[in-house]
């Protein structure tokens, strides 16, 4: 689904990242690998993923919350002069906190990496898209950013806001043939959400048709089909992928 | 060709100018020069000085002689 096509990720050591490369190098396209810190393990990892799939997957380090590194990174990016196929910004935090016990400060934390630092990504590779006159933006959300829950002000109203920027952005890049789609996970088998209590993840879990968390891949396979052509007529859309949870 | 023949270029390329007046070139004083336009000048400039904006000068890149301060930031000189 996406032969010869370059894909920058974002948040690629994450569990839904890391998953999303190799499904991406699974279906032919190549990877700009981004994450916070070098470990042999990631590098490893891309090494053997690029080499089972026989593409090429480069890391990338940056902060999301340095915007200079940021730019380095994409202007590096832009100097190989290869066509951006995709951008998906897989990249996130995640709190839980009830309302009365979130601090401003930690609320814009949160803002800083779910929202702002996705919105200047976007821009900058959005230019670049612009000028080959097509792309696919995928920014990975959440069904929290769609249902309410108690303790997820933080991280429900950031994943809501960036749905709400992917319609809206998606409007503007639509003459440049560019397409963006959210997606929006339920619980999936990460690290990331190891530290939700027992009895909190059961709840959810109950709450949903399929009675389990998803595994990393069934959510990249989601992502490809965003990232591809075979979404092609598909831009401003949040594609749920949460077993049954939302409307079940 | 010089910073200032590529900068002129840029400009003539993406508003399909012939011989403008270049220093009374602005932001939507030229019917091409519209947001749209806007990007493709960037683009066009960026490409030329291998350089990347930031979006604030982007914002603020209202004319022709704007645009020769800001790429100052960028180690361009015209």
């Amino acid at each position: 689904m996406l032969k010869n096509k370059n894909v920058i990720v974002t948040g690629a050591g994450g569990g839904i990242g890391l998953a999303t490369v190799n499904k991406i190098a699974e279906n032919g396209g190549n990877v700009w690998a981004c994450t916070r810190t070098k470990t042999e393990q990631f590098e490893q990892d891309l090494q053997n993923i690029a080499n089972q799939y026989g593409v090429w997957i480069k890391a990338v380090y940056f902060d999301m919350t340095n915007e200079s590194q940021m730019k380095t990174a994409i202007k590096e990016i832009s100097l190989e002069k290869r066509s951006i196929d995709v951008l998906v910004n897989a990249a996130g935090t995640v709190y839980n906190g009830m309302f009365t016990m979130t601090s401003i400060s930690k609320l814009k934390e949160v803002f800083e990496v779910n929202y702002f630092e996705q919105i200047y990504i976007m821009q900058l590779v959005a230019r670049l898209m612009m000028r080959q006159k097509k792309g696919s933006i995928v920014n990975v959300a959440s069904v929290s950013g769609i249902e309410t829950t108690e303790g997820k002000l933080a991280y429900g109203s950031s994943k809501a806001a960036l749905i709400y920027a992917s319609k809206t952005i998606s409007k503007e890049l639509a003459q440049y043939n560019i397409r963006v789609n959210a997606l929006a996970p339920g619980l999936t088998d990460t690290k990331m959400n190891k530290e939700i209590p027992d009895a909190d993840l059961q709840k959810v879990l109950d709450r949903s048709s399929m009675k389990r968390m998803a595994n990393p891949e069934e959510i990249a396979n989601a992502i490809v089909f965003l990232a591809s052509d075979q979404s092609s007529f598909m831009t401003g859309q949040v594609m749920v992928v949460d077993g049954g949870r939302l409307w079940s | 060709m010089t910073n200032l023949e590529k900068y002129n270029q840029a400009f003539c390329e993406t508003f399909e100018l012939a011989n403008p007046d270049f220093d009374s070139l602005q932001y939507m004083g030229v019917e091409q020069w519209d947001s749209v336009g806007h990007m493709s000048l960037v683009a066009a400039l960026e490409d030329a000085f291998d350089i990347m904006m930031d979006t604030d000068d982007i914002i603020d890149f209202s004319s022709y002689l704007k645009g020769k301060e800001i790429l100052k930031k960028y180690e361009v000189e015209i």
